[in-house]
């Protein structure tokens, strides 16, 4: 036994040494590659090649791009960065993968999925806050080139010696969109009973015609852009099945208007959509691009309380310019008629609509807005209906009939009264706007007034309203339409999004406007 | 007469030959397999394909953060997976089966749940904050503030999350077939128990400890699920080699996606080569 003393200390020594330099080193080394990790590239989410051009310390804009729309986006980034200096950072996955990872994180600038369902699904979660059109997409059968199997109708796809691929239609736009188109025609079941496999995206449908395991697959005619062995063949049964491409600006983004500058960048016709065209899709018809764009509203004077300070967020969200033009719907019309267009129209009545229906698209009926007897705070000459107003020594005040519609409107309802003589003779004055009359009665120039109770929204203190009583036209409807004819079909669309958005519908009742634009906002 | 002593002789060398056909046969149609799988990869690319790839600086940058994230979540892993096969190999306590089955949860759930419930994780709302958001704030890396997700330190995380359970598993089973006797003789010539541990069963567990390396490392290598989910595949930032594939296959890139898997191939044989061998110097 005491032998063994002399001996123990050495042998444990030299066993030591062993796990306590392994623990050392393996110490060290992970320090030096965690600062190997951090290490990244000098700017993130920038290529060396574009590094130069991103201003120093810029945050990037995050990207979610959908695989299949890489080589395109890649393509518009390298442009915009060296354009604009703003980094943008791409995260590339499948759509429905991406939309969970910006769900959880509620973090990011825009999406660009594969096809717009998934847009249809971010909506519903509240991520969307604008959506830019950007191309459409053709389900077509993708083949090897030179088309072996000689495939050109649907029945060629149903023959025995053809091996067929689809992507799952649960779990892939495409197959989603084969198998609505087909139903509807009745040849769904005939088709789902030849079709070899199901794939989960149209991606690995064309990578099974590229490499021989199925003679041909229905895929999107854009996907094939990358697949130099493959060719499309357009078959007549598949014909209505398209797609539709959108990028959207997400609720989430810390930064809109810089958002808002990258999508208007990709959704131009001359900027991102020629790239579009280039890799394969078909463009939508978006804007020309412009740094940033103006466009020009006219608008009856009395929606001026309810929508200017919607435009005035509109334009610092996106970096645009709206000019408004204010005043009369008459005077506009008139200024329409003598050929100045503006982009969008807002007027304060149907009827001063109808009469420029021709230049403008598919008005939407906005808000309404009623007429009522204005008098001074008490009501001190007891007027109670328009019989009153036609009582001697009554200072009268109403619209231009022919400046603007709340006159028109004005002229319709004394007609159904029956004593519209009575009441012209107590009328000392027609002002172009209502918001005139509202000065006068203020001050005290005139004893009452016909006007929209919107006019009296903001002059609570010092005035009453009555309303009409038993005469359904003294309502005023207010259609809001774009121009045929504008530059900025989208811009225009978006600013129309805006105002028919939550926010705008406060507005609007607070200042006695009925809403009339309920849904959601409609893009095409 | 002669028939006696030649039968077992001639039946000894008879019954060999099948022996080693059947064993050879089984074993290596497994090899001819992936043999012939790397053929296939070969031919289905090309040279140039091969070159371009490895120009791409994105690339580059792929083959380096997937080297170092590898070997970090590597290191990590066989740094918790050593300690806690020990003491579930050594020790017998209340709720060691409720252990087992949580470490087992990384192996048998599908890895893109993995990577959503870190996602989850890290912008859960606690008191206000979450996790991600409080490391941003009070955390940071130079100048910049420490981000997890979307960012390198996700990707060695989400690597880490799956291979540190293979690595646990390996250092157990290496455990469980070391006699604990030497550490009980230790322990009665007065060792402490990390004496015990660092003198008797480490160096004992050393061929274990390379091979859970290995196993950590070719698994995060292989990782790409939870990746996608958790750090995403931004270029020149989180792209590790398996998203690269993921990313090219999914353009119809099959010829780039072949190449940059062959890239892996070679990158995985070099470093597991290098780590056998260091491995069966250091165990001689």
């Amino acid at each position: 036994m005491p032998q063994l003393t002399p001996v123990r200390p050495q042998r444990r020594r030299g066993n030591i040494s062993r796990p306590v330099v392994a623990i050392v080193a393996s110490l060290a080394m992970l320090a030096i590659l965690v600062v190997l990790l951090f290490q990244g590239p000098p700017q993130p989410g920038t290529t060396p090649a574009t590094t130069n051009n991103t201003k120093e310390g810029q945050e990037p804009l995050v990207v979610y791009c959908a695989a299949s729309n890489k080589s395109v986006l890649e393509a518009i980034r390298a442009e915009y960065e060296k354009a604009y200096g703003t980094p943008l950072q791409m995260q590339f996955g499948a759509s429905q993968t991406l939309l969970a990872s910006l769900t959880v994180s509620k973090s990011g600038d825009l999406y660009l999925p594969a096809d717009d369902s998934y847009l249809a699904m971010a909506k519903e979660k509240q991520l969307v806050a604008d959506e830019f059109p950007l191309a459409t997409m053709q389900a077509v059968v993708a083949v090897p080139k030179g088309n072996p199997k000689k495939i050109e109708k649907l029945a060629d796809l149903l023959r025995d010696d053809v091996r067929l691929a689809q992507a799952n239609p649960d779990a892939a736009a495409i197959g989603k969109l084969t198998r609505q188109t087909l139903t509807k025609s009745g040849q769904w079941d005939q088709l789902h009973a030849r079709t070899t496999v199901y794939k989960t995206t149209v991606n690995e449908v064309a990578n099974d015609v590229k490499v021989g395991a199925v003679d041909a697959g229905i895929v999107y005619d854009a996907v094939l852009h990358d697949y130099q062995t493959l060719e499309a063949v357009a078959i007549p049964e598949l014909a209505a099945a398209k797609a539709n491409v959108a990028v959207a600006v997400l609720t989430t983004s810390k930064r809109p208007r810089q958002s808002l500058h990258l999508a208007r960048y990709l959704s131009a016709k001359d900027k991102g959509l020629v790239k579009y065209r280039e890799f394969g899709f078909q463009p939508a018809a978006g804007d020309a691009w412009n740094e940033q764009p103006e466009i020009t509203l006219y608008a009856g004077s009395m929606l001026r309380p309810a929508i200017e300070k919607t435009i005035t967020e509109f334009e610092q969200r996106e970096g645009v310019r709206v000019t408004r033009v204010y005043n009369g719907c008459g005077i506009l019309v008139a200024q329409m008629k003598a050929g100045e267009v503006p982009d969008a129209y807002f007027a304060c009545d149907s009827e001063f609509m109808k009469q420029v229906q021709p230049l403008f698209r598919n008005p939407l009926n906005v808000s309404q807005n009623e007429l009522v007897i204005l008098v001074h705070k008490g009501n001190p000459l007891g007027i109670a209906s328009l019989k009153d107003l036609a009582k001697p020594n009554i200072r009268v005040g109403i619209g231009h009939e022919k400046q603007c519609a709340m006159g028109w409107l004005t002229q319709r309802t004394f007609d159904e009264t029956g004593f519209k003589s009575e009441l012209m003779k107590n009328v000392v004055v027609q002002t172009p706007t209502g918001d005139m009359l509202v000065n006068q009665m203020r001050s005290g120039s005139l004893d009452a007034a016909v006007a929209y109770i919107s006019n009296a929204a903001g002059a609570g203190d010092a005035l009453d309203a009555i309303r009409i009583q038993g005469i359904p036209c003294s309502v005023a409807t207010q259609p809001f339409a774009v121009a045929k004819d504008s530059a900025h079909q989208q811009l225009v669309q978006r600013l129309l999004a805006a105002i028919r958005a939550e926010s705008s519908h406060r507005r609007f009742t607070s200042e006695g406007f009925q809403w009339l634009a309920e849904g959601p906002p409609a893009h095409e | 007469m002669s028939d006696q002593p030649a039968a077992p002789a001639a039946h000894r060398a008879g019954s060999d030959v099948p022996f080693y056909v059947v064993m050879g046969g089984l074993g290596g149609s497994y090899v001819v397999l992936i043999v012939l799988l790397l053929a296939a990869d070969l031919a289905f690319t090309s040279p140039g394909h091969f070159a371009a790839a490895l120009a791409k600086p994105e690339i580059q940058y792929a083959i380096r953060l997937t080297l170092v994230s590898c070997t970090i979540s590597a290191l990590l892993s066989i740094w918790v997976a050593t300690p806690l096969g020990y003491l579930l190999s050594r020790f017998q306590f209340r709720g060691r089966w409720l252990i087992d089955t949580i470490i087992d949860i990384p192996i048998v759930l599908p890895p893109l749940v993995i990577g959503l419930s870190l996602l989850i994780l890290f912008h859960l709302p606690v008191a206000g904050t979450n996790l991600e958001t409080f490391l941003q704030e009070h955390v940071s890396i130079g100048r910049r503030p420490f981000r997890v997700t979307y960012a390198q330190p996700a990707v060695v995380l989400a690597q880490f999350a799956v291979a540190c359970a293979f690595a646990v598993q390996t250092m157990r089973v290496t455990f469980d077939q070391i006699d604990p006797r030497a550490e009980q003789v230790a322990l009665t010539l007065g060792c402490r128990r990390s004496q015990a541990f660092l003198q008797v069963a480490l160096p004992q567990a050393w061929r274990g400890m390379i091979a859970a390396t290995t196993v950590a490392w070719a698994r995060s290598l292989g990782e790409f699920g939870p990746i996608l989910v958790f750090a995403g595949a931004t270029r020149m930032k989180t792209e590790v080699l398996s998203t690269t594939v993921f990313l090219e296959l999914s353009v119809g890139q099959l010829e780039a996606a072949v190449a940059v898997s062959l890239l892996m191939v070679i990158a995985a044989m070099t470093v597991l080569g290098i780590v056998r061998l260091l491995g069966a110097r250091a165990a001689t």
